[in-house]
């Protein structure tokens, strides 16, 4: 039952080295992707959640950019170790990747045809006639009327929603056996986000492909993912089947972000907003111990000397991680009975 | 004459502090080279009317380029509006002149989105706070007033020592701090707050949300808050106006709206936005509504929706535009299916 693994992240770590300093923006990321899986990655703007993935792919540039070290396994090759052309044979082709910005993603004076067939052409070898065929059902499939019509066009014919579909259709254009999703819905509204996420789900299941979704909305993966992983500073903090970490909250940044979101579906009655005090660290002086602990209520003096490990969750599900020198349930027992008690 | 019954208006006795009717806000569209001539209009804000009740939160939600931000900024004049009244204290607006629009613009001020661009990079935090001040010749001596500032940047939770700092050296959060300290120092009524939390991170954006409402409670403000993040809203907001394609589709209560929403636009924008849970997610049924937002420079023929509507009939392809009509006490909605039965 078992499924393959299809990625195998080892301690990636990935520094930037600018004028004003070393941005230690990813710190030992480890994780494993199945077959067929889908995992949301979780965590605020300068968290490395993208970051992470752009390494993965070769596409920070270097220098200022460095990977310091770490492996990438995907189907049992280190991507880390592929040459230029080696690495341009695998993106676009086995794993695909679409952004947050149609706008800036698609290439403004070639049509929307020539750029999904650019890929065809050159990984699968299609010729002409038989590339826009193939573009034009990719078009089809994403939900774009008139597909044929619309090779001939360019982008800026296409509303914001339609060009996210445009670069779904390039994605999927090869058969990718995995597709990294970038932020593609921050950009746009919330009924054309709606119809988006519906169509990668549907489209998932047809194409039978692993998806790592990267957001800043925990809204957007409970409903889509199969793992949460939650960034922060540039590490997992958090990782597990997405109904666990939702209901069974481990760590102290992933409980603060579920209780400092505003339900839809429950009235405020005009309660107080539970915040996360202060702001993220900067990432050119990482502190010390626990990047979280400065924020953190419940932090311990152990948590500001030394950086928690990710470790199996005590009592929980076993795939549940967590990275934190404290017990969470115990201490916002003991919180709440505080919160009573005075 | 009375085209404001359906103004949405407040019910007799409350205290109004702001009455928009029948707003429009048209950019004209030009063409032609030297000399330019006028080839059509976008109607940004199409008939817009409704009142804000002093001390409330009325929420403006609606996709971007429903009008929402243009209705703040023809409120506040920044945007002359092409027809149309504003009453802000029983004083009407649009017809003032600019001194006097001057002095009222003390009881009504503005905070942006963006506090990147909102805040001049060139002037300290300091000189930026104490702009106002100056050009409305309050606190004329400077220790006084810098002692005002000090004071403006401890109530947003800022450490009064960076009066000297450069906007540069803030996070986001901060400098949106910045930006409400700046509405704050003339001590207004009234607060037009334009998507103030859109750019800030998750983590911050409750901090952001919370000093606004306890600035509310300290200090008695009206709040028109826009907003694209529905969940927010519902949060913050009293009363909540839908807007679709520059007109006001639905108002009312904001659990009134959010339990019972009538129009089915607004069914569908709730039932889109992703709700923190699995278990509930899991449950949920989405309405998913077609294609894309008509261009508010060609707007569709009879009911501004019928385009992208899940239960559009034939009425709504010829009937005019349906209008906002009381279908309970304080519910508003203009829908043909909802009026009709």
């Amino acid at each position: 039952m078992e499924k393959n693994v299809l990625l195998d992240v080892k301690d990636l770590t990935v520094r930037f080295h600018t004028q004003e300093g070393v941005v230690y923006a990813v710190n030992g990321v480890t994780y494993k992707l199945h077959e067929g899986e889908t995992l949301g990655v979780v965590g605020e703007s300068g968290s490395g959640k993208s970051v992470h993935a752009l390494s993965m792919m070769g596409l920070i540039p270097r220098p200022p950019g460095k990977i310091e070290k770490g492996e990438v396994f995907f189907e049992g090759r280190d991507l880390l170790k592929l040459t230029d052309d080696q690495m341009r044979l695998v993106r676009g082709k086995e794993i695909a990747m679409i952004f947050q910005d149609p706008m800036t993603s698609l290439n403004p004076v070639l049509t929307i045809g020539t750029q999904i067939t650019e890929a065809l052409r050159l990984h699968l070898g299609m010729n002409n006639s038989q590339s826009r065929k193939r573009a034009a059902e990719l078009l089809d499939l994403v939900g774009i009327p008139d597909a044929h019509k619309r090779l001939d066009d360019y982008p800026h014919q296409f509303s914001g929603g339609m060009r996210q579909r445009v670069m779904i259709a390039m994605g999927l254009s090869c058969n990718p056996k995995l597709l990294i999703a970038d932020e593609p819905t921050t950009a746009l509204d919330v009924t054309i986000q709606a119809q988006i996420i519906e169509l990668v789900k549907q489209l998932k299941d047809e194409f039978n492909m692993a998806m790592i979704w990267i957001t800043h909305d925990l809204g957007v993966v409970a409903g889509l993912a199969d793992t949460i992983q939650v960034m922060y500073a540039g590490r997992i903090v958090e990782r597990g089947p997405t109904r666990e970490v939702f209901t069974d909250t481990r760590n102290a940044y992933t409980w603060g972000l579920l209780n400092s979101l505003p339900r839809l579906d429950k009235s405020g009655g005009r309660q107080r907003l539970v915040q996360i005090e202060g702001s993220p660290p900067d990432m050119r002086i990482p502190p010390t111990g626990d990047p979280f602990a400065v924020r953190n209520p419940f932090a311990t003096d152990r948590c500001r000397e030394e950086i928690p490990p990710l470790l199996p969750v005590p009592e929980g599900h076993p795939e549940h991680f967590s990275a934190n020198w404290y017990d969470l349930r115990s201490v916002v027992k003991q919180a709440n009975a505080e919160a009573k008690g005075s | 004459m009375e085209k404001s019954k359906s103004a949405a208006t407040a019910q007799s006795g409350s205290d109004v502090i702001l009455s928009v009717r029948n707003l429009k806000k048209h950019f004209p569209i030009t063409s032609g080279f030297i000399i330019q001539r006028q080839v059509g209009a976008v109607r940004a804000v199409d008939d817009v009317s409704f009142d804000v009740i002093r001390g409330e939160t009325l929420g403006l939600v609606g996709e971007s380029g429903c009008g929402k931000s243009t209705t703040g900024r023809a409120i506040l004049q920044l945007h002359k509006p092409t027809a149309g009244n504003v009453l802000f204290e029983g004083k009407e607006l649009t017809t003032m002149a600019p001194p006097d629009m001057r002095r009222m613009r003390r009881q009504m001020q503005i905070i942006f989105q963006d506090p990147f661009a909102s805040l001049n990079p060139r002037m300290t935090v300091g000189s930026i706070i104490s702009e106002p001040l100056q050009i409305h010749n309050i606190y004329p001596n400077k220790t006084e007033r810098q002692d005002f500032v000090e004071s403006l940047l401890q109530r947003v939770g800022l450490n009064p020592y960076f009066i000297n700092r450069y906007p540069h050296e803030f996070s986001g959060g901060q400098r949106q701090r910045i930006g409400i300290a700046r509405a704050l120092a003339l001590s207004p009524s009234f607060i037009v707050c334009d998507e103030p939390i859109s750019a800030l991170d998750v983590s911050i954006q409750a901090q952001v949300v919370n000093l606004l409402e306890d600035l509310q409670q300290e200090l008695g403000l009206t709040y028109l808050f826009i907003a694209h993040d529905l969940s927010m809203v519902r949060h913050i907001c009293d009363r909540v106006a839908v807007m679709y394609l520059g007109k006001i589709v639905e108002l009312g209560r904001t659990d009134e709206v959010y339990d019972n929403p009538l129009h089915p636009y607004t069914q569908a924008l709730l039932s889109a936005v992703p709700v923190p849970d699995p278990t509930v997610e899991e449950k949920r049924q989405r309405i998913i509504i077609r294609g894309d937002l008509p261009s508010p420079a060609n707007p569709p023929l009879g009911c501004n929706f019928n385009t992208r509507c899940p239960v559009e009939f034939e009425l709504c392809h010829h009937a005019p535009d349906p209008e906002l009509i009381e279908v309970t006490p304080g519910h508003w909605a203009a829908c043909h299916r909802v009026t009709q039965y």
